[in-house]
């Protein structure tokens, strides 16, 4: 029972950065139309920076949290207007290969400034536990957990009830009314990429907490791609939902299914995969999601 | 001036003009005697452009024709490359079999991709064989067969009792196979097969009420696209003589998307000259390092970021302001030339 316990709770811990990654990915496509594939490298860009601010400038923890989150919301901001303003309306495996060039320029600009090596955050809940109910937990997880689950009560209430998240919907739903209405269609678009940076940053940052911050983290950003398709690329509570669903599946193929050998093929880390077979599987049964609607198309 | 076509089979005829002839005609001329002037370096690029050819037409009949984004191709070379080294070492098949059997192997797999892909179109398609590469990778490396990140070793190209051991007998083997390659490509194109997958491409859902099984059709492209990709790898791995898993990674998938794009979707040309442009970048980055290497020691530290992010801005910057590829500047070019002086 008690190593049930842990592994949900690994699962949720995971899986709300996985949630966190998915609902940039949501914000932004569903905005503006594009799949973000450099979503991992904001993340992996966003840890970078709170490192180079906590550990290197030694700043307090809140302050470089603070300061990567606003240059992360900077760069996202930066690239709509740069690259995504011009590409609205473009061919999808146009939009599907700026995000991936974008990708590699964020990956190369983070190595030739801070290398390839293995670093840490200087955090102030770093190897602390907590001991709840006769169970210990890691500081970082309660904080993840709490932070994320904030975040997204605060999302689904910005989106319900301020009117900049209502016009946000309105610009998903259909960019030209939205324009006709009276909206500002192109800096809906901006504020969808500043959002979106916004929780890949953050997510980042929380994930380096779990491991490291290295330029491996990145890939990341594909694994939580599941998790939006799973949930329904335009749909921010599905995006959440299917996060922590990730998350939960991952952490128990982990530990029943990892180091398993069949005939000559052992499993090894199914970590890596898992999430990529349950994208298989919403794909073939339901392309569209849990919770996204069906696109119903024109000839 | 203009070039008439009175019937229709001029419009579907191999080569359009005589010129097309002429220029076709030096540059095989070029190609054989180009070994006798080049280094073993610089011929070593050509024979990576040649492989990089083949697949890069693969992608571009189902990418570019039919309009099915894959984002697994690199999956494909990989199964052909080892189905190859699999048969030549474990079985000791000769390469002249191992070689279409690899082909025809990354074709059954490729179908069995397209078949659940028929539900899907455009970003879910994209994703859906961006996981199936994923699954790939991880299979090669777990699996006890193909000894994962160990790598394994190639059996060099033999036909009957002649073995390929310089770079000069790879070099003609593989051109031979790229231009092979390029003129069954075009021959599928300007045929009942390349139209009807344009027509999926064009409108899927109109050309299937115009009576093109869309089923049949997509199943072929994905089919003759990852034929082309086993091709492709089988023909990487015995020049390399060694694979890794590594070898045909995500950013192997994206190079060739790169190559299709830069090159000019839908366009045999356009193949040849990206997979020409995009196999040729990290070598001329290299050359330059090697320049400046002496006024500053610390560049070739960078190298490896330098690549990624030079490839990422190429392809940023061609896709802001020249959407349709080296194909499009081609065709301006060419425009501005035959009507020269008049600007239109």
């Amino acid at each position: 029972m008690e190593k049930i316990i842990e592994i949900v709770f690994s699962g949720f811990y995971t899986g709300a950065i996985y949630a966190l990654i998915a609902l940039g990915f949501v914000l932004i496509f569903k905005s503006t139309g594009i799949l973000n594939f450099a979503q991992g490298e904001l993340c992996m860009i966003g840890a970078f920076i709170c490192y180079n601010f906590a550990t290197l400038f030694n700043w307090p923890y809140l302050l470089s949290f603070m300061t990567a989150v606003a240059i992360g919301v900077l760069v996202g901001v930066l690239i709509d207007i740069l690259i995504f303003r011009r590409m609205v309306g473009e061919p999808i495996y146009s939009t599907i290969m700026m995000t991936i060039g974008l990708a590699s320029i964020l990956t190369s600009v983070t190595g030739l400034i801070w290398g390839h090596d293995f670093f840490s955050i200087r955090s102030p809940f770093m190897g602390r536990t907590t001991a709840l109910a006769g169970m210990v937990f890691s500081r970082a997880a309660l904080w993840t957990l709490g932070v994320s689950i904030v975040l997204f009560a605060l999302f689904i209430l910005f989106f319900r009830k301020a009117r900049l998240g209502v016009a946000l919907r309105g610009t998903a739903e259909d960019a030209d009314a939205a324009g006709l209405m009276g909206i500002n269609v192109k800096k809906m678009h901006m504020v969808a990429w500043a959002l979106g940076s916004f929780v890949a940053v953050v997510a980042g940052i929380f994930l380096a907490e779990q491991s490291f911050v290295y330029s491996g983290m990145r890939h990341t950003g594909i694994k939580a791609m599941s998790a939006a398709i799973l949930g329904g690329l335009d749909s921010i509570g599905g995006a959440i939902i299917g996060g922590f669903v990730v998350g939960i599946v991952e952490s128990f193929a982990a530990s029943y299914l990892s180091g398993l050998e069949i005939g000559s093929f052992h499993f090894g880390d199914v970590k890596d995969v898992i999430a990529f077979a349950i994208m298989i599987v919403v794909l073939m049964i339901r392309p569209y999601g849990i919770f996204g609607k069906e696109k119903v198309e024109r000839v | 001036m203009g070039t008439f076509k009175v019937n229709y089979r001029q419009d579907t005829a191999l080569f359009q003009t005589l010129w097309v002839k002429v220029w076709l005609g030096i540059l095989v001329v070029l190609l054989i005697v180009s070994p006798i002037f080049l280094s073993r370096y610089q011929i070593s690029i050509l024979n990576e452009m040649g492989i990089a050819v083949i697949g890069a037409l693969g992608l571009n009949l189902l990418t570019g024709f039919t309009g099915q984004i894959s984002l697994c191709h690199g999956s494909f070379l990989a199964i052909g490359a080892y189905t190859s080294a699999l048969l030549t070492s474990k079985l000791g098949i000769p390469f002249w079999l191992s070689f279409p059997l690899s082909g025809l192997m990354a074709a059954a797999l490729g179908m069995i991709v397209a078949v659940p892909s028929l539900r899907l179109k455009g970003l879910y398609l994209a994703l859906g064989t961006l996981a199936f590469g994923f699954i790939v990778e991880y299979v090669i490396f777990h699996w006890g067969l193909t000894k994962g990140d160990m790598g394994m070793a190639v059996r060099r190209i033999s036909i009957y009792k002649f073995a390929f051991r310089t770079e000069k007998q790879h070099f003609y083997l593989i051109t031979g196979f790229a231009a092979i390659a390029v003129i069954s490509a075009k021959n599928i194109a300007r045929s009942k097969i390349g139209r009807s997958f344009v027509a999926i491409r064009d409108r899927d859902i109109a050309a299937e009420a115009m009576g093109i099984p869309l089923a049949k059709y997509k199943v072929m492209a994905f089919a003759v696209s990852s034929f082309y990709a086993g091709v492709a790898g089988c023909l990487m791995a015995h020049y390399q003589k060694w694979i890794v898993p590594g070898n045909f990674d995500l950013s192997v998938s994206i190079a060739y998307i790169a190559m299709i794009i830069m090159g000019g979707l839908g366009t045999i040309l356009g193949s040849v000259l990206g997979a020409i442009l995009i196999t040729g970048i990290p070598h001329g980055i290299v050359y330059l390092v090697d320049i400046f290497k002496e006024s500053y020691p610390g560049l070739s530290g960078f190298i490896v970021d330098f690549k990624l992010g030079l490839f990422g801005l190429v392809i940023v910057l061609a896709l802001l302001f020249e959407p349709k590829g080296l194909f499009g500047i081609y065709w301006r070019a060419k425009i501005y030339f035959k009507t020269w002086p008049f600007k239109y």
